[in-house]
This record gives C-alpha cells, sequence and structure tokens, in this order.
C-alpha cells in the first residue's frame, strides 16, 4: 500500500522518519530461548480478542437477575453469530489465562525478573491476579446454578481468611449472600473497573520492557548474541504466531461450545460434583487435603493462610533472590520454580480428574 | 391375572364416564412419566446452530479460515525470509531500481 499524499500530510505534522527509525532501533537478542519473549505478545493478543468480543456481548447482556440468564440464552440462539462470539469470549479467557501462566513461569525459569526488572514482574503478577478476578466476575454473568454454587464458594472461602475475610466477602457480594447485588457488582467489575487497571497496567508492563529491554537468560549473558531489529524482524514472527493462535482459538470455538446451565436459584441445593474453573482447581485441591480443624483452628483458615503465604513469597522472589540479581547462578530459585510448577500442574490434573 | 379379575368385577356396573373418572389421574401420571425422558433435552439450549446445513456451513468456513490463516502464514514467512536476505547483504533498503529476477 503506498499513499504518498498521506505519507506528506503525517510527515508535515508529525516527524515520521525518526518514529520508523526509533521502531528500528530496538534491538531483540536471538538465542535459543527466544521463543519465550513470544508468550508475553501472545497473551497480550488474546487481550485484545477478550476486549473486543467482550464489548460485543455487552450490547446484548442485561445485568440483572431476572434475565441475565436469559439474555445469554437470547445472543446464542437468535442473534446472528452470538453463539460464536460467546464462544469465542469463553475460549479466549481459557487461553488467555492459559498463556499467562506460560508466561509466568517461563519468566521465572529463565530468571527474567532479576535486577533491574523487578516492577516488569511485579506489574505482570499483578496482572494474572486480575485476569484470575476477570474469569471469576465473568462466570457469574452467566447465572446458571454452577456459577451461582462457584462464586458462592469462591467468595465464601475469601471470608475465611482471617480478620479481613469479612470484608472481603461482603465486598465481592454486595450482601449477605450471592444475590442480584452480587451480579451487579460483578458485572461493574468485569466490564469498567477491571478493564480500566488492566489497560493501564498492560501499558506500564509494555513501557517498562521498552524501557530495560528484553532479558537475556543468565547463562547466555556473557555471550555474544545476534541482535535482530523488533521491527520488521520480531514483529513479523509475532504475526505469524498471532495467526496460528487464532486459528486454534476458533477451532476450540466451533468445535467446542460452552453449555449453558439451568438458571441459578439460590434455594435449590448446589448441583454434584461442581467444579470450578480450571486454574482454580489446585486452590480447591490444596483446601481439600487439610482436615476441618487443626489443634481447635479452623482448618480452611490455616489452608487459606498458608496459600496466602505461598502466593506472597511467590509474587516477592524477585527481591528475596539476591544470587541472580547479582548476576550469579542461582539453583535454589530454579528449584523452588520447579516445585511451584509441578505442584501446580499436579494439583490441577488431580482436580481435573477426580 | 387374579387381581385384575377382581377389579373388572369392581368395574362391571359402573358407567364410562365413571370409569374415566377413576383413570384419569392414572393416566395423567402415565403421561408425565412417559414423556419425563425428554425432560432434560428441552432443558439443555443449543449453543451451536442445531440445523445440519449449518453445522456444514460454519465446518466448511473453519477449514476455509485454516487455509487463510495458512496462506497468510506462508506470505509472511517469505516476506520475512527476504528481509532477512537484503539485511544479511548490509543495506538497510533494496533498491527500487532493483529488477526483480536476477
Amino acid at each position: 500500500m503506498n499513499c504518498p499524499r498521506l505519507k506528506d500530510w503525517l510527515d508535515e505534522r508529525y516527524d515520521w522518519d525518526a518514529i520508523k527509525k526509533l521502531a528500528k532501533s530496538k534491538l531483540v537478542p536471538e538465542h535459543r530461548y527466544d521463543l519465550w519473549y513470544y508468550t508475553g505478545g501472545i497473551t497480550f493478543f488474546l487481550f485484545i480478542i477478550q476486549f473486543v468480543s467482550g464489548m460485543l456481548m455487552a450490547l446484548y447482556y442485561v445485568p440483572h437477575v431476572d434475565f441475565a440468564h436469559k439474555s445469554i440464552i437470547e445472543i446464542v440462539t437468535k442473534l446472528n453469530m452470538g453463539w460464536f462470539f460467546r464462544s469465542l469470549h469463553h475460549w479466549g479467557a481459557q487461553l488467555a489465562i492459559a498463556f499467562l501462566f506460560i508466561h509466568l513461569f517461563g519468566t521465572l525459569l529463565l530468571k527474567s525478573y532479576r535486577k533491574p526488572r523487578e516492577f516488569v514482574w511485579v506489574t505482570g503478577f499483578v496482572l494474572l491476579g486480575i485476569s484470575i478476578f476477570f474469569g471469576l466476575s465473568g462466570y457469574l454473568l452467566l447465572w446458571d446454578e454452577r456459577a451461582f454454587a462457584a462464586t458462592r464458594v469462591a467468595t465464601g472461602g475469601a471470608g475465611a481468611f482471617p480478620f479481613i475475610g469479612w470484608f472481603i466477602k461482603a465486598f465481592l457480594r454486595g450482601s449477605m449472600d450471592v444475590t442480584g447485588d452480587t451480579l451487579l457488582r460483578f458485572y461493574a467489575f468485569h466490564v469498567a473497573i477491571l478493564p480500566i487497571i488492566t489497560l493501564g497496567l498492560i501499558g506500564l508492563h509494555v513501557l517498562l520492557v521498552q524501557y530495560h529491554g528484553m532479558s537475556v537468560p543468565l547463562t547466555l549473558e556473557k555471550e555474544k548474541l545476534r541482535q535482530a531489529p523488533f521491527f520488521p524482524n520480531v514483529f513479523y514472527k509475532d504475526l505469524m504466531i498471532w495467526l496460528a493462535v487464532m486459528g486454534i482459538l476458533v477451532t476450540f470455538t466451533v468445535l467446542m461450545p460452552p453449555e449453558i446451565g439451568v438458571k441459578a436459584d439460590p434455594l435449590a441445593p448446589p448441583p454434584e460434583n461442581i467444579k470450578p474453573e480450571w486454574y482454580f482447581l489446585f486452590l480447591l485441591q490444596t483446601l481439600k487435603l487439610f482436615p476441618g480443624e487443626i489443634l481447635g483452628l479452623n482448618g480452611e483458615t490455616i489452608a487459606i493462610l498458608l496459600v496466602a503465604c505461598a502466593i506472597l513469597f511467590f509474587f516477592l522472589i524477585p527481591f528475596f533472590d539476591r544470587k541472580s540479581s547479582r548476576g550469579e547462578k542461582s539453583p535454589l530459585f530454579t528449584w523452588i520454580g520447579v516445585i511451584y510448577l509441578l505442584y501446580f500442574l499436579t494439583m490441577t490434573v488431580v482436580g481435573f480428574l477426580s | 391375572m387374579r387381581g385384575i379379575g377382581i377389579v373388572r368385577q369392581r368395574l362391571k356396573g359402573w358407567s364410562f364416564s365413571r370409569r374415566l373418572r377413576l383413570l384419569s389421574p392414572a393416566l395423567l401420571l402415565l403421561m408425565s412419566a412417559a414423556t419425563s425422558w425428554a425432560a432434560d433435552k428441552i432443558a439443555k439450549i443449543d449453543v451451536f446452530p442445531p440445523t445440519p446445513y449449518d453445522g456444514y456451513i460454519i465446518y466448511e468456513s473453519l477449514a476455509v479460515f485454516w487455509l487463510f490463516i495458512i496462506s497468510l502464514i506462508v506470505i509472511i514467512r517469505m516476506k520475512l525470509k527476504e528481509i532477512e536476505r537484503v539485511q544479511e547483504l548490509g543495506v538497510e533498503e533494496e533498491s527500487p531500481d532493483a529488477p526483480i529476477l536476477r
């Protein structure tokens, strides 16, 4: 595409060549682990799909306890391509969270969090937490019996947190139990509050990555690596990967559209063998490991405290791992990362199969 | 069989409308039981267009979509190879006057 008049018009107003030069000046090192660089880009691409498909769904969704379930049925059964966009939104969320975890563990095992990139890790970790809350809040919007029971369990679990649990539970639910207030609250989180925070955090995360440049694994730091310009080389590779991910996403969307259950009834007993979304399974299985009472204390409270401590430690790893920040190998934190990864995978698989 | 015989003896003097009144609750019960197997199917919501024609169009479109994606990836790959070849020559951009075939 060649539009000389448009180019001239832009050149008169903006220093177009300087922008092009800046884009070309960004270099990305090429090495055997550089595939991990693309996981962040894939997550970003999936976030864009989530924003677009979510906006389309928001045009027809009714966040009211009497109409929420019906409006989703109408989106799926009556709107042209409604089933497709709902399924795309569902599978986009699953893939986005899966790639966030891959990106997180890749960063952890390659020690890309080390000095001076601690805040890149912090913003990424907060983004993962927000994405999980995106999943939880979006799940309730369906307002079917499974979503209702899962939200009741999740918000109830948050209530078991000592001292501030009651506040978190009340803040999330908006009333004593999961009601229409909770639905409205989760809708506000899902379509307004969380997207704004996410946009800000993604901007900050990308800005920090540009500021620090791409991280190179410790083992390769002393080697002389070939540098490829981000534009167009890496950008074209990004495009190819995004296209492949788009194909996989659309295939899941078409072949496995998510079911819609029976409308939630607060007075009905919860459905049997209820399971949360896959990214909560490790948490559920961990809670199951603990007995109801330990030394006269509530077992669930102790379990939630331990899980919170483990997550807090995980979050603060860049500040604990002094060796890698000095540029030395730190096998202890590699093992800690491997243990976290294995625990997450094992508990997720066990939760899925049980 | 003996039980049926006793019931038949009892019903002998009854009029048809009286017999119908007696049997109607049982008939209603049987009717609801006979259709209850379909209850789960009615509750299940179609999350995919249910007609075979729509299904065929969608699967065909999926195949075309994959062809489109693969073609685009091949084109981008070829373009990238060409960019890398020019970069290896040590020049920023290929001369616009350069012949296409050498």
